[in-house]
């Protein structure tokens, strides 16, 4: 009971201190809000994109579509001949079609798909050399293979991750500066009562504790209105996401929703931390009991 | 209850107190005077360990002040009342709620928190200004509220650190006499003070001090602000 009386104590002088701080609390919200959401949003994204490459399916896999008038069987002999190849699966253009009429409803009009050939490589390593060997026949229209589209979309995710993290860690900073001043301001406004206190015996820890409590709903009140923006952005994104993207819209708000959590979870408790710590560290620096 | 042994202490290599060696009994009450720079602020902030000596042993009931770390230092101010000459009210609060605000970090329960404030405010005859701030109340009044404060958690030594400093002559004595009434309930008292009157007229033990060293100490002595008495210490 004793403690419960003492946290009741400490939540109320938590409460005088976000009183004191005016709109100092306004600045410290909104910066680290802002930090958060581009920190959330970046982790987002590149959860997202790293989510949708393992999914896409084997990097291993070749995808070859060929022309109109050649035979399929034929060519995939000739390609399962190709040193490292180690199957070659046949999806003729009549199945594809049916498939796809299935899962998107297309409407009734001539199939307008190619016969294409799934090759599966041995080694990632040989999957460009075979691409580009498989390309060369006269019979191949085109070659896809998710190994290119995965180096593209990771390359565009490390810069993605430099780019923001590198942000986030520029406003978090900048947060960490206006927590500390703000606590610090607290501290100037409350130097006779820490003293009194100091005197009479009170430990540092009730002393030090609504000032870190402060900081921490700082980050905790930044993380929720962080949240929320990234969850409006997301309710926005997602159908704009089925409706451009067709195929692979189902792929990619699935590898976003997998991820939400995490992100959200990440935010809160990154929020806390850095506002806690920005507190505990100016109070650590300007309160001497 | 308090003892100094050949204590020194130095700032930046100018002494403020020289060979310190002294010992008060649990119940005593002491004056602790001397002109202004004689060094008793010093040796009041050594005893709630706000200041540590340079060199020699301090011990407050029982504990030795030198061997205290950091985290410890609370657990022994609340064994202590402290007294400042500006009071040190909070100007928000009332006098109930500056009493009370020791009480309240402490954890205590709120009925036991009126009872005991209560009763502190009406051993300095304060129980029907409770509800007034400091600003609403006099000098002496808001130094009767620092002794209520000091004494609400029920410490066995009081220290008092020019407490009539701010204070007219008469309001002076009712405050002395009003810590006379808190020693007989046993409670061990050290005044600091260079105030010649509150020290006259209560004729209790006198320790003074002249250039950070103990020049006299003399029971039921007298304080004379040009020579200290040369009475010697028959206790």
């Amino acid at each position: 009971m004793r403690q419960l009386r003492i946290i009741k104590a400490i939540i109320t002088e938590t409460w005088l201190g976000f009183r004191q701080s005016g709109w100092s609390n306004w600045l410290v919200i909104s910066i680290l809000a802002i930090a958060l959401t581009v920190f959330g949003g970046v982790l987002q994204v590149t959860t997202s994109l790293q989510n949708l490459v393992s999914s896409w399916g084997s990097q291993l896999e070749i995808s070859a579509y060929l022309k109109d008038g050649y035979d399929a069987q034929v060519i995939a002999s000739e390609i399962k001949q190709l040193p490292a190849v180690e199957s070659v699966e046949i999806i003729s253009k009549d199945v594809a079609w049916e498939e796809m009429q299935k899962s998107l409803h297309v409407a009734s009009v001539t199939n307008p798909l190619p016969n294409t050939l799934h090759i599966k490589v041995l080694s990632t390593s040989k999957v460009e050399d075979i691409a580009s060997r498989i390309k060369l026949l006269g019979s191949v229209e085109n070659v896809r293979f998710p190994l290119q589209v995965a180096r593209r979309l990771n390359h565009f995710r490390q810069f993605l991750e430099v780019a923001g993290f590198a942000l986030t860690a520029a406003l978090t900073i900048a947060t960490l500066t206006v927590i500390g001043n703000t606590i610090h301001l607290v501290i100037q406004a409350r130097q006779r009562e820490i003293e009194i206190l100091s005197l009479m015996g009170v430990s540092p820890f009730y002393i030090k504790s609504p000032l870190i409590l402060q900081g921490a709903s700082y980050g905790a009140i930044s993380g929720l209105l962080a949240i929320l923006v990234l969850l409006i952005v997301h309710i926005y994104l997602n159908p704009f996401l089925s409706e451009q993207l067709l195929g692979f819209a189902p792929l990619i708000s699935k590898s976003m929703e997998i991820s939400l959590l995490q992100t959200f979870s990440a935010l809160m408790l990154l929020g806390i931390a850095v506002g806690a710590s920005g507190s505990w560290w100016t109070s650590g620096r300007y309160i001497k009991v | 209850m308090i003892r100094l042994q050949n204590v020194h202490k130095n700032y930046g290599g100018c002494p403020a107190l020289i060979n310190i060696n002294l010992h008060i009994a649990p119940g005593e009450f002491v004056f602790l005077v001397g002109p202004s720079g004689a060094g008793k602020s010093t040796l009041m902030r050594l005893l709630y360990r706000e200041e540590v000596p340079t060199s020699g042993i301090v011990f407050v009931g029982g504990m030795n002040l030198n061997r205290l770390r950091g985290h410890q230092v609370p657990h022994l101010r609340r064994r202590l009342g402290i007294i400042f000459q500006d009071y040190k009210l909070l100007p928000s609060q009332t006098a109930f709620a500056n009493v009370a605000y020791i009480l309240r970090a402490l954890g205590v329960d709120e009925r036991e928190i009126t009872r005991r404030v209560t009763s502190a405010l009406c051993v300095v005859n304060l129980e029907n200004k409770s509800d007034a701030y400091p600003d609403e109340l006099s000098g002496g009044e808001q130094q009767r509220v620092g002794i209520a404060r000091a004494i609400v958690n029920g410490p066995p030594v009081l220290l008092a650190d020019e407490p009539t400093g701010n204070l007219d002559p008469a309001t002076s004595l009712e405050i002395v006499q009003l810590l006379a009434r808190i020693n007989e309930r046993g409670t061990t008292i050290l005044i600091s003070t260079h105030d010649q009157l509150i020290v006259n007229a209560t004729r209790k033990r006198v320790v003074s001090l002249r250039q950070g060293e103990i020049t006299s100490d003399i029971d039921g002595g007298l304080y004379e602000v040009e020579s200290v008495s040369a009475q010697s210490n028959e206790g």
